[in-house]
């Protein structure tokens, strides 16, 4: 009951702005219970988990060291058009949140003169200690628009960032856009800063994480090495993660990205791509076969329309990793769905090595990559690397190696290029066509 | 015809041509030849689009496209011309961008004057022939020279990597730390020392060099954070207790072997005896031979490195059963608590050589994983 009128208070006041720092006394009460608030100006709200406080609007504290670190981008809306911008301080105390930004790239901080007041939450996930999140919510921005901007307080700036949002494809019909794509870093951070170094070499638009960043979801210093190594690209560019088995649906997974829908099933274009995102480690198991396969077969539905389609979740349908292999249970519930959607790429982690299959449909191998949907396993960002079976029928090419990968789509072409830590190509790549 | 009739004509040719040129799309067809070009991966013609004037929506993506083919074919000084024009094309500031990156990146394998070019493109070649199987050798030996040959090259603390995880895997540990302390006397970024260091640590451990990889885990615990030590330092811990438990199932199965070879004697009444009774099957065996004969024939049918690890237990748990066997042959009924310690001696035996049978290729990996996260539910 303590709990329940916590919240609904802390929600009241995160909506009004009431009191000196918009969410309480100070020392606040911690109340882990989540909640929801709405976002001003961006037509959406942002709900926390069990575990983590209910968002409140940025109050005036300054912390003994409100230096804005771990800055990271991501996505609740629609990506031409909005942006989230994620921090934490060097304190844990700050309540400040703010985000100063213009269009325009590489800009000086005095050019940045629009000004977002951000939302905060702390979290707690083992013992005492309270993690306080920092989230800043840019809307109406322009699409295809490169910005610079910085977060945190008066006097206490990261430095300037830049990004770029999704572009308008009805306006642009030559857009090419750039997905990064990767998965399992946990434990070997030396190879995802060098595989995150990389990647950003290639410019991408958008980061597109398979799963497993960290060994263990509850453990805040793995997920403060994983952002932390590579802040130079996630601050730039936006991440979208699928939730892997190792995340275990820790309170520390959900408060730390912000992403669209419920953060676990859910789909968002960005150019000429439709990406829908899956958590195949659910709370529940039973979701696995009907709920996750529904919201799917749904998603695609409404975007049958969508040049090139994608499904991104971590443990592969089709593997012919010596760890984990197939999981034949996702393969019987979701594979009919990639079938009748005839999705282009299926993209996963888990088995910490690079395969990429032969275009399948319906289980069996199809002639021409026009015809089937291409299964990749790219598990190989940093975790310690898993060897192969005897190949699959399915099988087109396997390495175990540390990579990442990038996928380019335009309008009518969608080529897959990956490489390894030291940047040099898989002979794994493939361009696929549309008329 | 009349004049006027004539020059009516003309001027409805006139406006025709004129209508036609109008209602022609640039763009369009700029299109249609970047797609056509794209398909067939023809460098040629892309820079053939891009370099057409005027200059349609269609040119700068003409010359990323031919730069991608060509960075892909490792013509990486062709790739370079191609990103200097989307550059100077300039009209879409997110490709621009892109082709800065790019660019940067070709520079960073290749050096600034491209005065690395054929060393990345020998790299490139000779990391695509590196067989995933097969012998590596002959491929490796060329990676060596080319490594040796070029120690300024930016590319060759992660090249001098590369070369570690192929001798490692073809077996030569030795070999594998070898090049990465020469990896580590040219890494000169924080990212190249920090990988390189880590790979160290990490081959070390896998080698059995335990030791050292707590000495090379100390030092590389004052640059590195917090997670990737603790996941170094856990594999490392886990290296050592393994150690130790292999060390002392061995101690157990040679005790318990002598203690067996003892019984053996005493029951045969002599040495010679004793191996006149282990050389028939006794019934203990024939009775296991079977029903390990279909564990093994199942295990072939799946995972190879659960294969050989049903081999070995079963194989242990044969021997075991054979020399059990041949101790107790003939031998006239015996007391309840001697009988228990023969039984507990054979399951301890067991239970000694199924570790060091899990032990092996790292299964044990998986039986940990299973225990605490379950079966796949695959």
């Amino acid at each position: 009951m303590r709990a329940f009128w916590a919240t609904a208070l802390g929600l009241g006041c995160g909506l009004a702005g009431c009191g000196s720092d918009g969410g309480g006394g100070d020392p606040e009460e911690f109340v882990d219970s989540g909640g929801t608030l709405a976002i001003e100006g961006c037509g959406y709200s942002l709900t926390t988990r069990l575990g983590a406080e209910a968002p409140k609007r940025s109050g005036d504290k300054l912390g003994p060291d409100p230096t804005p670190r771990l800055v990271h981008l991501g996505f609740m809306g629609d990506p031409r058009t909005s942006i989230v911008a994620q921090w934490r301080t060097a304190d844990e105390t700050t309540t400040v949140t703010k985000m100063r930004y213009a269009a325009g790239e590489n800009l000086a901080p005095e050019a940045l003169t629009e000004t977002v007041i951000g939302v905060r939450f702390r979290y707690n996930s083992t013992g005492t200690d309270l993690f306080h999140m920092h989230q800043a919510h840019a809307c109406n921005l322009q699409p295809g628009t490169t910005y610079s901007y910085q977060v945190g307080a008066d006097d206490h700036w990261s430095p300037v960032y830049t990004f770029t949002t999704a572009p308008d494809v009805e306006a642009n019909p030559d857009t090419e856009v750039v997905l990064g794509y990767l998965g399992d870093s946990r434990g070997g951070y030396d190879v995802w800063m060098q595989l995150a170094a990389q990647v950003q070499t290639r410019t991408p638009d958008l980061i597109l994480f398979s799963g497993d960043a960290v060994t263990i979801g509850l453990t805040q210093y793995e997920w403060e090495e994983f952002l932390g190594v590579a802040e130079p690209l996630l601050a730039t560019t936006p991440l979208v993660i699928a939730h892997g088995n190792h995340e275990a649906n820790a309170v520390n997974f959900y408060s730390q990205f912000a992403l669209p829908g419920d953060q676990e099933n859910f789909g968002f274009d960005y150019g000429f791509a439709h990406v829908f995102v899956a958590n195949d480690s659910p709370d529940n198991p039973s979701e696995l076969t009907v709920d996750i396969p529904m919201a799917m077969d749904a998603d695609f539905t409404a975007h049958a329309s969508a040049r090139w389609k994608m499904l991104m979740h971590h443990r592969p349908m089709y593997s012919s990793g010596s760890r984990h292999g197939s999981a034949t249970d996702l393969q019987a519930a979701w594979g009919p769905v990639v079938d009748k959607h005839q999705l282009d790429l299926v993209l996963n982690g888990h088995e910490h090595q690079f395969e990429m299959s032969k275009p399948i449909r319906n289980n069996e191998v199809q002639a021409t990559n026009a015809d089937g949907t291409v299964y990749i396993v790219a598990g190989g960002a940093g975790a310690p690397l898993y060897g192969f079976d005897t190949p699959g029928f399915w099988s087109e090419y396997t390495e175990s190696t540390h990579s990442a990968a990038v996928i380019r789509v335009r309008r009518d072409q969608l080529t897959f290029e990956a490489f390894r830590t030291d940047g040099t190509m898989l002979p794994a790549g493939f361009t696929k066509t549309k008329p | 015809m009349t004049r006027a009739a004539l020059a009516a004509l003309g001027v409805v040719a006139a406006l025709v041509v004129c209508t036609r040129i109008a209602a022609a799309d640039p763009d369009a067809d700029a299109q249609a030849a970047f797609n056509a070009a794209v398909a067939r991966d023809d460098i040629a013609a892309l820079e053939e689009l891009g370099a057409a004037r005027p200059i349609t929506r269609w040119s700068d993506d003409a010359w990323a496209e031919a730069a991608r083919l060509s960075i892909k074919t490792g013509d990486l000084a062709r790739a370079r011309r191609a990103l200097e024009q989307v550059i100077a094309i300039g009209t879409d500031a997110q490709l621009v961008r892109r082709a800065r990156g790019d660019l940067a990146r070709i520079k960073g394998f290749t050096g600034d004057a491209g005065e690395w070019t054929q060393v990345a493109i020998e790299h490139e070649r000779l990391l695509a022939q590196l067989p995933q199987g097969g012998d590596p050798r002959a491929t490796l030996a060329q990676l060596e020279q080319l490594a040796r040959a070029h120690p300024g090259y930016p590319r060759a603390p992660m090249l001098m990597v590369a070369i570690a995880a192929a001798w490692e895997r073809a077996g030569e540990g030795d070999r594998a730390i070898a090049w990465l302390r020469e990896a580590e006397t040219v890494a000169t970024t924080r990212a190249d020392q920090l990988h390189v260091a880590a790979e160290l640590v990490r081959t070390l451990i896998r080698s059995g060099a335990l030791a050292t990889a707590e000495n090379e885990l100390a030092q590389l615990s004052r640059d590195a954070g917090p997670g990737l030590v603790n996941s170094l330092r856990k594999m490392l811990d886990r290296a050592k207790l393994r150690r130790t438990a292999r060390y002392v199932c061995w101690g157990i199965l040679a005790v318990i072997a002598a203690l067996a070879a003892f019984s053996l004697r005493r029951a045969a009444g002599s040495w010679r005896a004793a191996l006149r009774r282990l050389a028939r099957p006794p019934f203990e065996a024939l009775f296991l031979l079977p029903l390990g004969g279909v564990l093994i024939a199942f295990a072939l049918t799946g995972n190879a490195l659960i294969a050989r690890t049903v081999i070995l237990i079963v194989g242990f748990g044969l021997a075991t059963s054979w020399i059990s066997g041949a101790i107790l042959e003939g031998s006239a009924p015996v007391r309840l608590s001697r009988a228990a310690l023969h039984a507990s001696l054979a399951v301890v035996a067991i239970l000694a050589a199924v570790y060091i049978a899990v032990d092996q290729g790292h299964v044990i990996d998986f039986v940990i994983e299973t225990w605490r996260r379950g079966h796949e539910r695959g």
